[in-house]
């Protein structure tokens, strides 16, 4: 179920808000959330406490915020390298040890940070609470892991357990606290130093996991007759609240080079086009007839003018946010300053007059180049009206603010595949055939144009049958190489999207994962180059699992002045 | 000005572990008496005991001192409580882009004399300064234009005697002279856009300055004391806490500012005046809001508001709570 638009953009902006506070509390400067998880560059951290997990979709915003204090706290009160020394290595038993740890760092939150420590226990409560609606306390690991953690968290942190189960957990808690009580003790007293209560913790974990061996071996007794006994282990594999380690299991902490998911980069590396005769680039103006062009351009205008956009307005928040300040040229007759040799006779002939300095002006210049990289598959034709107005505006209030602009699109030149494919069915089929498809990369203006020369071919966003589909990363590496061209200080590429790379002819002859692998690899590249700033905005989706810098726009909302200002400055803003 | 006082010298030593509270066994030189150019002694100022250190060096063994720091940490300050604890006179000179060589080196006035008006020279503050007793302290030295900075290259070192070009004339520093400077950025411009108006310093000059100390931000605890020591009014327990919580805001502000997140930070000065704020105000938000909010950016503000949640449990009015709490309409989207 794809989330309504307005959810989409309020959910980007909170992570957002959330990520700029870990890094806050952290002074990490590359934490950030991508697909609802915590990443450090682009690789996932090993945060395995299932309270961790915050959806910006699902959970309420002072969740969210617990969430991210959590993993906060995790990442400054935790050493990572000691942390993996301690861990145990079965399963149930790890689970365990990262949650004690997890309580551990909540528990040290630094004095005067009250509103961090509230938000860490409403985290933790109502994550207490939806284990509690999820049926998962039935079983007997339920209960126990449960009761477990509620009597540590307790009793580490200082915070009465949760009221709704206390009557839960009575009975387990009864039947364990003889073969706990002088751990949590240890527990306890031993908060501030990691290893000492690492190893209590380890161990409580090694006897709890022996308690509930027994339990299985005393439960397999009676069961045996019933061949479909459900398997007592199940709620830790089918339930969503538990972590699944496997998959994140090289992803150790202080991470190694090793710790980049390993499938999607060996596909990247992988990857290659099938054939690139087939591929093209065009001026989107010449796609469309000459007539029909102008026809679409009126009607853009008129959109634009019922709008009633200042132009002008959004040429100073971009000048604003994207030009630097340099010496340009004299400003002459000022009150102070440099005497102005030419007026000497002046000063002779009459004292009284002032003003005959001359200053050094200072003008700002746009030193940047900004490139618009529209997705035109499929599904955008529905958002073109305000992709057109969108990038039509911005490139005319960046020419004004005496910025360079590119207006790019990619799309493909056929469906499924086309010649492409057809020449890889002629040729049998031959295995992993890479990328199968016409690329058309799209130039609706160049940097050499003028908005004016170039304002017909934008217009041609709205010649529908253009939009096809779309192969992302070798789009934003052409519109990268052709931005790195230019020489500018700064150098930014929006990509306008509403989802993942498609493409059926490809995704079919090769993994579903193919071309989002590939997207992921070239953004990472340019992360790491730092050549260009690739930033994504979202029409109506959340675009944070490939993008690092993203924002979702909400296109049923109308596009007004104030909102492109906006729009302005985060593109400006400094990353 | 005598040459009495020209002719003055410390006369006494003091201990630096009771003066100013470090551990450090140095006993420094001192004068024993009072003097107009000696600063006001601050009871609660705290001394940064690494500053200290470098600053008495500055003092007991004549070396040139630079302190550098981002704004509002106390540089000029702990020049000054230094040297008003050693009753050593103290001349500070702020420096912006348009004092000039005339203003330092000395120009040819017109004065009365004799009910004549006569042109004499006039000596600058850097001559001044030089044939006395006086530590001489540079503000804001990465203001100063750095082709007029080149006067006191000399006097950088040690024993550089000063020549007066308009007189013929050599000074000799005096015995005593001490100079100081205070920087917000190490010579490099203008790198974080924090500082407008800092110039690209000259190395070879740089170069020339014997020990750079560096001033950031203190610990916590310290930085609450500071407060508490200027606000004597939040000295209980309540008030503590407060400060705690101010304190940690202020640290949140500083390290967003390093992660990039915002463009401006708080410093120790600006929690200061958050906490004389809260005097008049009688609420924290209120006074937060009057004192930092609003010097920040319209985009920044939801992520300073964001800080103030973690810290004080309390939502800004008027930032981004109203959305914040809509998080509930948003259930069962991405499922």
């Amino acid at each position: 179920m794809m989330p309504p638009p307005e959810a989409v953009s309020a959910a980007v902006r909170r992570e957002a808000l959330c990520a700029a506070v870990v890094r806050a509390l952290t002074g990490d400067a590359a934490l950030h959330y991508r697909g609802g998880r915590l990443c450090r560059q682009r690789r996932p951290l090993p945060l395995h406490a299932p309270h961790l997990h915050g959806n910006a979709y699902i959970d309420d915003f002072a969740s969210l915020r617990g969430a991210s204090d959590g993993a906060a706290a995790r990442l400054t009160h935790s050493d990572p390298a000691l942390h993996r020394l301690l861990s145990p290595e079965d399963r149930l038993e790890r689970l365990l040890f990262e949650l004690f740890e997890q309580v551990r760092c909540e528990a040290l939150a630094a004095p005067g940070m009250q509103g961090l420590a509230r938000n860490l226990r409403y985290r933790f409560e109502s994550w207490s609470r939806a284990y509690c609606r999820s049926g998962l306390i039935d079983g007997h690991l339920g209960i126990l892991v449960y009761t477990v953690l509620q009597v540590v968290w307790s009793r580490v942190t200082g915070w009465p357990v949760l009221a709704e189960s206390e009557g839960l957990i009575e009975a387990t808690r009864a039947g364990i606290a003889p073969h706990i009580g002088s751990a949590l003790a240890g527990l306890r007293r031993d908060r501030f130093d990691q290893r000492a209560y690492g190893e209590i913790g380890r161990d409580l974990a090694r006897r709890i996991a022996a308690m509930l061996e027994d339990a299985r071996a005393g439960s397999r007794l009676e069961d045996e007759a019933d061949a479909d006994a459900r398997d007592p282990d199940d709620p830790l594999t089918s339930f969503s609240l538990w972590v699944d380690f496997d998959d994140s299991d090289d992803l150790l902490p202080g991470g190694d080079a090793r710790a980049e998911g390993r499938a999607p980069f060996e596909a990247a590396r992988a990857y290659r086009a099938y054939t690139t005769q087939f591929d093209r680039e065009v001026r989107a103006g010449r796609l469309v007839r000459a007539a029909l062009l102008r026809e679409y351009r009126e009607q853009l205008d008129e959109r634009i003018a019922a709008r009633g956009i200042n132009v002008a307005r959004v040429a100073r928040a971009m000048q604003a946010a994207l030009a630097v300040p340099v010496r340009n040229g004299w400003s002459f007759g000022e009150e102070d300053g440099r005497i102005d040799g030419r007026r000497l006779a002046q000063i002779v002939s009459s004292p009284g007059e002032r003003r005959v300095f001359v200053q050094e002006r200072v003008r700002p210049r746009g030193d940047c180049v900004l490139g618009l990289l529209i997705d035109c598959s499929a599904s955008m034709k529905a958002h073109v009206d305000t992709v057109a107005m969108l990038v039509d505006t911005l490139t005319r209030a960046s020419e004004q603010a005496g910025l360079t602009t590119e207006v790019l699109g990619f799309t493909t030149g056929a469906w499924n595949g086309g010649r492409a494919r057809n020449e890889w069915l002629a040729q049998g089929r031959p295995p992993r055939p890479g990328r199968l498809n016409e690329l058309c990369h799209m130039v609706f203006k160049s940097a050499d144009d003028s908005w004016r020369r170039a304002r017909s071919d934008i217009a041609a966003l709205f010649k529908a049958d253009l939009f096809r589909e779309g192969v992302d990363g070798e789009a934003i590496e052409w519109a990268c190489t052709r931005l790195a061209a230019h020489q500018a200080a700064r150098r930014i590429l929006v990509v306008i999207s509403d989802g993942s790379p498609m493409d059926a002819a490809t995704v079919q002859a090769n993994d579903a994962r193919y071309l989002d692998a590939h997207l992921s690899e070239v953004l990472g590249r340019h992360e790491s180059l730092r050549d260009v700033d690739v930033i994504g905005l979202g029409v109506a989706r959340d675009l944070s699992v490939s993008f690092r810098h993203c924002l979702a726009l909400d296109p049923a909302a109308p596009l007004d002045t104030k909102r492109l200002i906006s729009l302005a400055q985060w593109i400006g803003a400094r990353r | 000005m005598t040459t009495e006082f020209m002719q003055r010298a410390p006369d006494k030593t003091m201990s630096a572990r009771e003066c100013f509270g470090i551990d450090s066994s140095l006993t420094v030189p001192a004068f024993s008496e009072r003097d107009d150019h000696v600063p006001d002694i601050d009871p609660a100022y705290r001394f940064n005991a690494e500053v200290t250190l470098a600053i008495l060096a500055g003092f007991m063994c004549n070396r040139r001192v630079m302190v550098q720091g981002l704004h509002g940490t106390g540089k000029s300050t702990h020049i000054e409580q230094v040297a008003a604890r050693l009753n050593w006179p103290c001349v500070r000179v702020n420096l912006d882009g348009h004092i000039s060589r005339l203003d330092l080196v000395g120009k040819d006035a017109i004065v009365l004399r004799d009910e004549r008006q006569i042109t004499e020279f006039q000596e600058g503050i850097v001559p001044w300064a030089l044939q006395r007793p006086v530590a001489l302290i540079f503000d804001e030295y990465d203001a100063g234009r750095p082709d007029v900075m080149f006067v006191i290259q000399r006097i950088l070192e040690r024993d550089g005697s000063f020549t007066l070009l308009d007189q013929n004339r050599v000074i000799r520093p005096h015995r005593y002279f001490r100079l100081f400077a205070t920087t917000n950025t190490i010579g490099l411009g203008n790198v974080n856009g924090l500082y407008h108006g800092t110039q690209l310093l000259n190395h070879a000059q740089m170069d020339r300055w014997n020990v750079v100390a560096t001033l950031n931000y203190l610990p916590r605890d310290e930085e609450v004391d500071i407060v508490l020591a200027r606000v004597p009014e939040m000295a209980d327990e309540a008030g503590r806490a407060l400060v705690q919580s101010m304190v940690g805001m202020a640290a949140l502000t500083r390290k967003g500012f390093a992660a990039g997140d915002l463009s401006t930070l708080m410093s120790p000065r600006t929690v200061i005046d958050w906490a004389e704020n809260c005097q008049i105000f009688r609420d924290p938000a209120l006074a937060f809001r009057l004192t930092f909010l609003n010097k920040c950016e319209e985009a920044e503000r939801a992520i300073v508001a964001e800080y103030y949640q973690r810290c004080f449990d309390v939502e800004l009015a008027g930032e981004p709570a109203a959305d914040a709490v809509s998080g509930a309409d948003d259930r069962g989207a991405r499922q």
